[in-house]
């Protein structure tokens, strides 16, 4: 059984139905995108699973469990972490309390977590003492990307984690990703940056329309034609 | 938008004085009326001797204490609209609450005994307690006062508390503007709630003989009394605490953050629900306590204190920047003083305009107020 399990998921927001039977799965310390066109549903899955979509139908299981219909706050003690797409910083908090608040389920701040996030991106460690909103873009992205690595989860949800950056950024933070998935932990990325992303995961999903159009290894998806053609840009 | 900022502001140095009065006429007129009522100012107390230090003193220490109680209010109303986002037009009418839920108190532990304890918790609504009588200052009856004090901030907070519950709650995701229409609604109920209970009447509440001591200043004295001293303490006290709160403290922590940004709160796993309730019971306390020491400055109760009130609070919120504590603070002292200070040149019946006045000069020039940008932190 997968760690992630997502089974005929039906969801989207208030009356407005976005995803349509989705089926997606995702390993032990599997890394798994998902691309697709704009609109497609994509960080609605990642929401949904998160409990701040509207569930209409099916299941989300985890590590063996149900979760299709949990609060934000119970998911991530499942060992689930999240990180949005814009706005994934608390602007007016120091850096270090941008992290303390990923830890903020548990009863003290966790110090090997916190140095372990330090060690993984130095650059926060000496920022500490700087408000979140007078960071870099990508500076932003892996203090979000910190603050879901402070529960030390099994699974981390990524939406769109190149958004914005400026194109050197870019490779820097799949790096990033390729060594939190190496150090253990599975991977859930929605990418608008497709090309870049499958050739970097193990397994990809194309969605299209809240509907699952092509799935398999990141690297096939990649060199069939027809999805080239309509997905990839040629 | 900051570098473009900071250039302008570069540019504008850079250029004379004359192109600058050009191009920014409202500053330029303000800067002369402010440099005009500044001249006027120094001219009498120096020159003419119109205007004596010792009238001054006495003005910006009531300025202070009537600023630092607007402050304490504005306190709470600032952290309710920062983290729920909505302005409670019931916080002034939370005021007047804490005010007589706390007298009550203190007449009960002052006077207990001595007349008709419903009489007593009810601040004498049903005649034959009065407060001057039953003598109530802080030397006099230390005990009553403190414990009037802590009181006014639990109860307004088990307040606060309710009507989020039983009302607001079930709103709070229609958005802004009916939810303050909601609080419209509830500070009309509460107000009259509170007249029927209490009574209309005005009534005195502490004792007649309030030790003073008399400041020296250059040409007379300042009067400070005890009650002073506590209103000044108290606010101190209370301020510091909040500031540890949201600074130190991991509650406090998240406050700031649902400030921020709610929705990111919730998918870090902070528990929203939980915040909200800390915030109006922080917030209620902070209202309530500063009715009761709004009381024990003026000397004086009736039920429509807080709502009287409630406009110069929300200047002072305004004026600092809506959503910053510090703000708040800031923005209530110099409105407490402007109310006061102004009395030099016009009447005192105009005060509150002038205070008024003093706001929207300040939001031409700095629109999102003098602390903006800083919310809560």
């Amino acid at each position: 059984m997968s760690l992630l399990e997502i089974d005929d998921l039906d969801a989207g927001y208030g009356d407005l139905q976005i995803l349509d039977g989705v089926d997606m799965a995702v390993d032990d310390e599997e890394y798994v995108a998902i691309v697709g066109p704009n609109g497609a549903g994509k960080s609605t899955v990642m929401r949904t699973v998160f409990g701040i979509a509207t569930h209409m139908g099916g299941t989300i299981t985890f590590d063996g469990e149900k979760i299709s219909t949990l609060a934000p706050e119970r998911v991530i003690r499942k060992g689930i972490g999240y990180v949005p797409q814009d706005d994934n910083v608390f602007s007016s908090l120091s850096v270090r309390e941008n992290l303390e608040m990923g830890a903020y389920i548990l009863d003290d701040v966790p110090e090997a977590a916190l140095r372990e996030v330090y060690d993984r991106f130095p650059i926060l460690e000496e920022r500490e003492g700087q408000k979140g909103g007078t960071l870099s873009g990508g500076q932003q992205q892996m203090l979000a990307m910190g603050r879901a690595l402070m529960l030390d989860p099994d699974l981390i949800l990524l939406d769109e984690p190149s958004a914005g950056l400026a194109p050197d950024l870019v490779e820097e933070m799949f790096e990033k990703v390729d060594q939190i998935n190496d150090d253990g932990t599975a991977i859930l990325m929605v990418e608008q940056n497709a090309k870049e992303a499958l050739r970097r995961c193990d397994r990809g999903y194309v969605l299209v329309q809240g509907q699952n159009r092509y799935d398999g290894p990141g690297e096939s998806l990649l060199d069939d034609e027809q999805i080239r053609r309509d997905f990839l840009g040629g | 938008m900051v570098i473009t900022s900071v250039l302008a502001r570069g540019q504008t140095v850079a250029r004379s004085g004359l192109s600058t009065a050009v191009e920014k006429p409202l500053e330029t007129v303000l800067a002369v009326v402010g440099l005009l009522i500044a001249g006027d100012f120094v001219v009498a107390l120096l020159v003419t001797g119109g205007l004596g230090f010792a009238e001054v003193g006495q003005l910006a220490k009531n300025g202070l204490m009537r600023g630092l109680v607007i402050g304490l209010a504005g306190v709470g109303l600032s952290m309710t609209y920062s983290i729920l986002n909505f302005a409670n037009f019931s916080h002034g009418d939370y005021i007047t609450f804490g005010a007589f839920a706390g007298w009550g108190v203190t007449y009960l532990v002052a006077g207990f005994g001595e007349a008709d304890w419903t009489n007593l918790l009810l601040v004498g609504a049903g005649g034959g307690v009065y407060g001057a009588q039953l003598g109530i200052s802080i030397t006099g009856t230390p005990l009553a006062v403190v414990v009037g004090l802590v009181l006014a901030g639990a109860t307004t907070a088990g307040l606060a508390l309710l009507v989020d519950r039983g009302i607001y709650k079930s709103m709070r995701d229609a958005g802004g503007i009916p939810l303050l229409i909601t609080s419209v609604g509830v500070a009309f109920a509460l107000r009259y709630v509170i007249a029927l209970s209490y009574n209309q009447s005005v009534r005195g509440t502490t004792s007649t003989d309030i030790p003073t001591y008399q400041l020296p200043a250059i040409d007379g004295t300042i009067g400070v009394n005890a009650h002073d001293l506590v209103v000044l303490a108290s606010a101190v006290a209370l301020m510091l605490g909040v500031h540890f709160l949201l600074q130190r403290t991991k509650l406090g922590k998240a406050m700031r953050a649902m400030a921020d940004n709610e929705d990111l709160a919730l998918v870090t796993g902070i528990p929203t629900e939980r915040v909200v309730t800390w915030t109006w019971v922080v917030g209620g306390a902070l209202t309530g306590v500063s009715g009761f020491l709004l009381v024990l400055w003026r000397e004086t109760i009736n039920f429509r204190i807080g709502w009287v009130l409630l406009l110069l609070v929300f200047s002072a919120v305004i004026l600092g920047g809506i959503g910053s504590i510090y703000g708040a603070i800031f923005g209530g002292v110099i409105i407490g003083l402007t109310l006061e200070l102004s009395q030099i040149w016009i009447p005192t019946d105009f005060a509150r305009a002038s205070a008024f006045a003093l706001m929207i000069v300040i939001l031409l020039v700095r629109p999102k107020g003098l602390f903006a940008g800083r919310s809560t932190a």
